[in-house]
């Protein structure tokens, strides 16, 4: 018997037995709060399609107990592929902006990514507001100062605190190649919809959810789930 | 379209998404309006989230030291800004 998860997970499935199970893996920091709502309306259009639909949190974030400081991507990955490991049936991965730098070391049966992102432009951007608000503040910081600051102490990066561990492999993060793998963007030949993640204050959009879950079925067709 | 409009709609296009301002709005912004301090949603996270998707989408490089208060205190301030940045 394996320890059950500890982490809180949120499963909106269909009556009867799914098709396969969809892994939500969401935007990473301020950027899942602001997608939330639209990944769960797209677990529910998925469910109407007969899909499971798993949205998990990471470890450190949004209900978990696990203080944030104390992990870091490749505890993600862990996490992550330990949930997978624990699914009856076969897995989709879906995975939204930063959430493709952590979605390769759970076994599924095919993935799909949204508007995939490096590490190193979300950390650019949480170094920034930091150095943003410290002006705000009357303190003067740099992006050098703070990534010097970094290799030796956990760093408070727009609420976020983040381990030295984090902050070095989210500076050298890249989605990884995994197989098989739909890769959409917004727009015309991918999802239509806006980035809802970069918005400043969190909107939804039901649109885009339905599109997105359009998109991830006929992926699982192709990918011989029937 | 010229390198000077193309600018102006990127940055239109990238201050609706951030600041979820419509499409209206976005193209209702001229030289004279007020953006950080004005805006309600323009806090501290999204100049942050600004100035990368300018870097993505202008293909630009922004340096730390070239921030300061002006370039977010109008749109007419920051277009100026990109485009300073985009012509090099």
């Amino acid at each position: 018997m394996t320890t059950p998860n500890p982490e809180h997970v949120l499963r909106i499935a269909p009556a009867g037995l799914p098709r396969a199970t969809i892994l939500i893996v969401p935007p990473l920091f301020e950027e899942a709060n602001r997608t939330r709502r639209t990944l769960v309306l797209a677990m529910r259009a998925l469910a109407a399609e007969r899909f499971a639909a798993v949205l998990p949190d990471l470890p450190g974030q949004n209900e978990s107990v696990v203080p944030l400081e104390q992990v870091d991507l490749v505890c993600w990955q862990d996490a992550l592929a330990e949930l997978v490991s624990g699914i009856d049936g076969p897995t989709i991965i879906a995975s939204f902006r930063g959430g493709a730098l952590i979605d390769q070391k759970a076994k599924a049966k095919a993935w799909w990514r949204l508007a995939p992102v490096g590490g190193a432009s979300l950390l650019r951007t949480l170094m920034r507001a930091r150095v943003s608000a410290d002006r705000e503040a009357g303190v003067m910081s740099s992006l050098e100062g703070l990534q010097d600051e970094a290799k030796t102490a956990p760093l408070l990066l727009a609420g976020n605190r983040l381990s030295s561990a984090m902050i070095a492999q989210l500076g050298a993060s890249e989605a990884q190649v995994v197989e098989p793998l739909r890769s959409a963007g917004l727009g015309a030949d991918g999802i239509a919809g806006t980035p809802l993640w970069l918005r400043a204050e969190p909107g939804e959009d039901a649109a885009m959810a339905e599109a997105i879950a359009a998109d991830i079925s006929v992926w699982s067709k192709t990918c011989g789930i029937s | 379209m010229t390198e000077a409009n193309t600018v102006d709609a990127t940055l239109r296009a990238l201050l609706a998404d951030v600041l979820g301002l419509g499409e209206a709005r976005a193209a209702a912004l001229t030289g004279d309006s007020g953006l950080f301090g004005e805006l309600p949603e323009f806090d501290s996270m999204a100049v942050a989230t600004v100035l990368t998707e300018m870097e993505d989408r202008l293909g630009i490089l922004i340096d730390d030291d070239e921030i300061d208060g002006e370039i977010f205190e109008t749109y007419g301030n920051l277009l100026a800004f990109s485009q300073r940045k985009v012509t090099g």
